[in-house]
């Protein structure tokens, strides 16, 4: 991946976001931050195409009658390049949706009968993608479908109500692992970005809009590379993490630098690197200041009511431990597979 | 060096119902000069119905890209049709090979709505079709008529497995919201093919297709057919289909497929249902123009047999399917044996129903004999659909409801006698039962 923007911040700040008001995601959702982060990126002479998946993502910016909260500009735009199209279907078939765009855009390019390019985008979040749809997902990194995937990643089925996913968090509470009387969820997460390594993808980066130039840079570098760029976006969800509104963005780097979700961008042929996250425990942030700012681990960490620190709820130190065994594998793991070529 | 590029202007651009669309962005008679002709006159082809069905697929300059999945009996038509592309030297048409069925179905849904103006066709049975429902019922309700499922019909559920053709997945999936036309015979198979975008990509209809025809009996057996020139086949579709007018999502600002509110759903079904049944005014224009066109029978709400002017029958058989010409050719030596008069009907439009042409055609008949080939838990879709027809009307026939064929068993002729022996009794005496199930000569 290149070592700066190719487009500089001030450039993006002065774009158009595809991704306007309007939305009815709740306030200070990684999603929103995602998609004009990512609307601004793509304001770049291409027109944009989006598949998405049945979603927050989805309900919340595309419930007619509500305002539609995409496309560049408040009426249809004289230049081509800046109008917006996005595509609904299923909860699973955002990325097979986003590959059949591309394969049809070639088609018409192969007859002579599309002149100018066009950039593709699939957006999902993880029960989209890794439950329901990681038949879709997988297929479509196997070909080698030149498009952008985007995997809002908030560990669980939040359209839903805020069930387990195959990306919750070991000992997260969830509406369908409730942490009463048990520790909660038990499974370990997918290693979804291994899946989307081995099944050839030819990008594949871990990053939220909290890492801002990085993030900005992987979603300009996914237009270039050869095959199927993967982007997974850690997204904390005010309402399924249960955190205080403006936490956002803190909570995606805690989670980040605490080696939860760390930020990860690699590429086939060159391989990768693990970002602001050290691969020893002591040097990074401790689990436990991230599990303490959530209510979904209130069964296993409270703040203090009079200093705020973190407190270990009593009895919940072995837990504890066997997360924080699980956080460090998960940074080795990330560094192991920051050093696969292909 | 900045990723931004050099813009080439602003674009002509219509506002639409759907969104802007940008008219100079697509260039569809680039497309339809790129198309590689498979047959420059017409020809006399002998082979089976999925090839019957891939070469109409083929011959579509509006066809480029072919997704599929194998699946017993419709395997051959993929297979068909990645054979005589990877043999066509400079045809832009390509083969997408997926890996599953519900994959194709979505990406039907993408590619139908990336450019509205090119027609996406796979093929498919029985529970492969089950397992893109999720997503026909999707396109059902779409707006894409620039959809088609090609059904070789095969019995569903795999316990038992059967990999025969009976109806049974046609039949389950009518309210996918698909124009459903049933084909017997491979010229018909061919035909319909090339007839049906021309009704579902009507303004008036946009609603996906979705030709059958029985596996086995039709997709595995050969006979001969006329295959036009690729030139009359474009001709005539032209006649039909125009540019759409509303935005795919290359040539488009829009949004498809958006979530709505409980008030606009209704409105939204309500359109879908308005424009299905416009498909019933517009399918008999079509089958005229191709009979004109082509000299051969067209689209049809039926076939008919049998039915004398001004003298209704006895007794009317309402069937679908090829084992309907097995009733063809017994009925003149059974009506001879028996001194009852008959006449049928073989179904082609199996969704939207056609509910006035069947009660005009059964009207003045004393038995009605409704052969189901498909597992229905009550007593037939044709059957239901029958009796529904024939709702209000003044001395209404007996309705003998009969399964037979179930699995693709073939109907024999001793079958059809045995069923039309209970028609015939139900001319002084009701029904014995409610529905019969017929196999092998005899009533079970």
């Amino acid at each position: 991946m290149s070592a700066v923007l190719k487009s500089g911040y001030k450039d993006l700040a002065q774009r158009e976001s595809c991704f306007r008001p309007g939305s009815t995601l709740c306030p200070g959702c990684m999603e929103s931050v995602a998609f004009q982060n990512i609307g601004r990126v793509t304001d770049n002479g291409v027109k944009t195409i989006f598949s998405i998946g049945t979603s927050c993502a989805e309900v919340s910016t595309l419930a007619f009658p509500n305002v539609v909260a995409w496309g560049r500009g408040d009426g249809a735009p004289d230049d081509w390049t800046k109008s917006f199209a996005i595509l609904h279907n299923v909860f699973e078939s955002a990325p097979t949706l986003a590959e059949a765009t591309r394969d049809v855009a070639d088609a018409l390019t192969a007859c002579g009968a599309l002149e100018r390019k066009v950039q593709i985008f699939s957006a999902s979040g993880d029960g989209g993608a890794f439950a329901i749809g990681l038949r879709s997902l997988l297929h479509t990194i196997h070909r080698r479908a030149r498009v952008t995937i985007i995997v809002l990643v908030n560990e669980i089925f939040a359209n839903t109500g805020f069930q387990y996913s195959p990306a919750t968090m070991p000992y997260a509470d969830t509406s369908t692992t409730p942490a009463e009387g048990t520790p909660g969820n038990l499974n370990p997460p997918l290693d979804y970005i291994h899946l989307a390594i081995a099944a050839g993808a030819g990008m594949v980066a871990q990053l939220s809009p909290a890492h801002g130039k990085m993030f900005l840079k992987a979603v300009e570098r996914s237009l270039e590379v050869e095959g199927t760029a993967v982007i997974f976006v850690p997204a904390p969800c005010i309402s399924g993490w249960k955190f205080e509104d403006g936490q956002t963005v803190e909570l995606a780097l805690l989670g980040a630098r605490s080696g939860v979700f760390p930020a990860f961008t690699w590429e086939r042929g060159k391989g990768g690197a693990v970002k602001d996250c050290e691969l020893d425990a002591a040097q990074r942030p401790s689990v436990v200041e991230f599990l303490a700012e959530q209510r979904r681990f209130a069964h296993l960490v409270r703040k203090d009511k009079d200093t705020g620190a973190p407190k270990i709820v009593p009895g919940q130190e072995e837990n504890i431990e066997r997360l924080k065994s699980w956080v460090q594998g998960n940074v080795e793991r990330m560094y192991g597979l920051a050093g696969l070529k292909s | 060096m900045s990723t931004l590029e050099t813009t080439l202007g602003p674009s002509p651009h219509v506002d639409t119902p759907g969104g802007e669309r940008y008219t100079d962005i697509i260039n569809l008679a680039r497309v339809k000069a790129a198309h590689v002709p498979f047959y420059t006159q017409r020809e006399a082809v002998t082979a089976d119905g999925n090839t019957a069905a891939a070469l109409a697929s083929l011959q579509m300059w509006r066809a480029i890209v072919y997704p599929g999945f194998p699946i017993t009996p419709s395997t051959k038509w993929i297979e068909t049709v990645a054979a005589k592309v990877g043999a066509q030297k400079g045809t832009p048409k390509r083969v997408k090979l997926l890996e599953a069925e519900h994959a194709v179905a979505d990406y039907i849904a993408g590619a139908c709505g990336a450019c509205r103006d090119l027609v996406f066709i796979t093929a498919t049975s029985s529970v492969g079709l089950d397992h893109m429902t999720e997503t026909t019922r999707s396109l059902g309700a779409s707006g894409f008529g620039n959809a088609m499922i090609i059904d070789v019909y095969r019995a569903t559920a795999n316990y038992p497995l059967c990999i025969e053709g009976d109806p049974s997945d046609a039949m389950a999936h009518r309210d996918d919201g698909f124009i459903q036309v049933c084909s017997r015979g491979k010229q018909q198979i061919y035909d319909s093919i090339v007839q049906l975008p021309c009704l579902g990509m009507h303004p008036e209809v946009m609603t996906p297709t979705m030709p059958g025809y029985y596996g086995i009996k039709d997709s595995h057996r050969n006979a001969k057919f006329w295959v036009e020139s690729d030139a009359a086949v474009h001709e005539f579709q032209d006649r039909w289909i125009h540019e759409c007018d509303l935005p795919g999502t290359i040539n488009g600002d829009t949004a498809m497929g958006n979530c709505v509110t409980s008030r606009h759903f209704q409105g939204f079904k309500v359109a879908q249902k308005r424009r299905i049944e416009r498909a019933l005014e517009l399918l008999p224009q079509i089958g005229a123009d191709f009979e004109r066109t082509f000299g051969r029978p067209g689209l049809a709400y039926f076939d008919e047999t049998g039915f004398d002017a001004g003298k209704p029958a006895d007794v009317v058989v309402v069937g679908m399917g090829p084992d309907y010409g097995t009733f063809e050719s017994v009925r003149d030596a059974w009506t001879a044996k028996n001194g009852t008069t008959t006449a049928g009907i073989a179904i082609r439009l199996i969704n939207p129903f056609p509910r006035e042409a069947v009660r005009k055609r059964l009207a003045g008949a004393k038995v009605v004999l409704v052969v189901n080939q498909a597992h229905h838990s009550g007593r037939g879709h044709l059957t239901l659909d029958v009796a529904d027809a024939l709702h209000g009307v003044d001395n209404p026939p007996r309705i003998v409801s009969a399964f037979c064929g179930m699995g693709g068993a073939d109907v024999s002729e001793s079958t059809w006698e045995v069923m039309l022996d209970e028609a015939k009794d139900a001319i002084t005496t009701a029904p014995r039962q409610p529905y019969m199930v017929f196999h092998e000569g005899a009533r079970l």
